[in-house]
């Protein structure tokens, strides 16, 4: 069930000509979630900073 | 006394300590499950007999699908709970998860197009499933962008609930359109009734990208939560002592 399914690290990258499709699906997913919870822990500080000032 | 006990663990302020005390823990062993699972997934699980090693995207697409669905139905129960018993917190988690669901819709539609470029030839098809799921995409940027042209908030959410509640029907739509019409995506893999189709070497490593991907979304979730509630609370005395 553990055992690597290529037989190289380079075989592994290529997936016989779809690496580039299953690469390019994580480094997106990957990104979109960075991306959103960078973004909202921005927004709260944001928002954290501002009620501070106000305050 | 469901009234009594939703009005209890619901107040803002009761949220956002919870939020508080348990983030780290939900956010870290999601992450942590998330990881692993794709690389089981992606790395250690054996070629698809017939659609080769493009089959690995199935660990990316599946739990954002699941996700998109799932977070509407979310949708759907907070605006139930707003127009029921008038719970606040069940409002601002409706403006609250409608991003999270469009960002999971999204990432289903764009993993679903590159999959199909190997699989099917086509990166697009106007078939049943893809179209309901455009249309969701559509419905959650249709349902941030309404609620944000409102000034008055207590308006935007009870509109706001009433579109969530009719927009569910695209809902069963979805899940069933490979059952009613003839599609070029395939049927479902796992169901709660039947015997998965799928292989438990295949399988396992889904179910544990499944659970790790439901964990940061619940992650973001109570993050965009905890922003709106300070945004909409922030005139209360308990938000100036919070911050």
């Amino acid at each position: 069930m553990f055992n690597f399914a290529f037989n190289s690290f380079n075989e592994a990258i290529y997936m016989n000509g779809h690496g580039v499709f299953v690469w390019s699906v994580l480094i997106i997913v990957i990104l979109t979630l960075y991306i959103f919870f960078i973004s909202y822990i921005f927004k709260i500080k944001k928002i954290k900073k501002k009620l501070n000032e106000s305050n | 006394m469901i009234k009594k006990f939703i009005h209890q663990f619901a107040s803002p302020k009761t949220f956002i300590s919870k939020v508080d005390t348990y983030y780290n823990f939900i956010f870290y062993s999601a992450l942590l499950i998330y990881v692993l699972s794709i690389i089981w997934g992606i790395l250690f699980t054996p070629e698809d007999f017939v659609q080769g090693n493009s089959f690995r995207i199935i660990y990316l697409h599946v739990p954002a699908s699941f996700l998109s669905q799932s977070l509407y139905l979310a949708m759907g129960i907070c605006s139930i709970t707003f127009l029921i018993w008038r719970v606040k917190l069940a409002a601002y988690l409706i403006v609250a998860i409608a991003p999270i669901g469009a960002m999971a819709t999204f990432i289903a539609l764009i993993s679903g197009s590159i999959w199909g470029i190997p699989t099917w030839g086509t990166w697009w098809q106007w078939d049943a499933r893809i179209t309901s799921t455009l249309i969701l995409f559509i419905m959650y940027l249709g349902l941030i962008s309404l609620h944000s042209s409102f000034s008055n908030y207590e308006k935007a959410d009870k509109l706001l609930s009433w579109l969530v509640i009719v927009g569910a029907i695209n809902i069963p739509i979805i899940k069933k359109s490979v059952d009613w019409w003839s599609t070029l995506h395939q049927s479902a893999s796992i169901t709660l009734t039947d015997k998965p189709t799928i292989d438990p070497v295949m399988l396992y490593p889904l179910i544990g990208t499944v659970i790790g991907f439901f964990g940061l979304i619940i992650c973001l979730v109570l993050l965009s939560s905890k922003n709106q509630i300070l945004i909409r609370e922030k005139n209360k005395s308990w938000v100036k002592d919070y911050v």
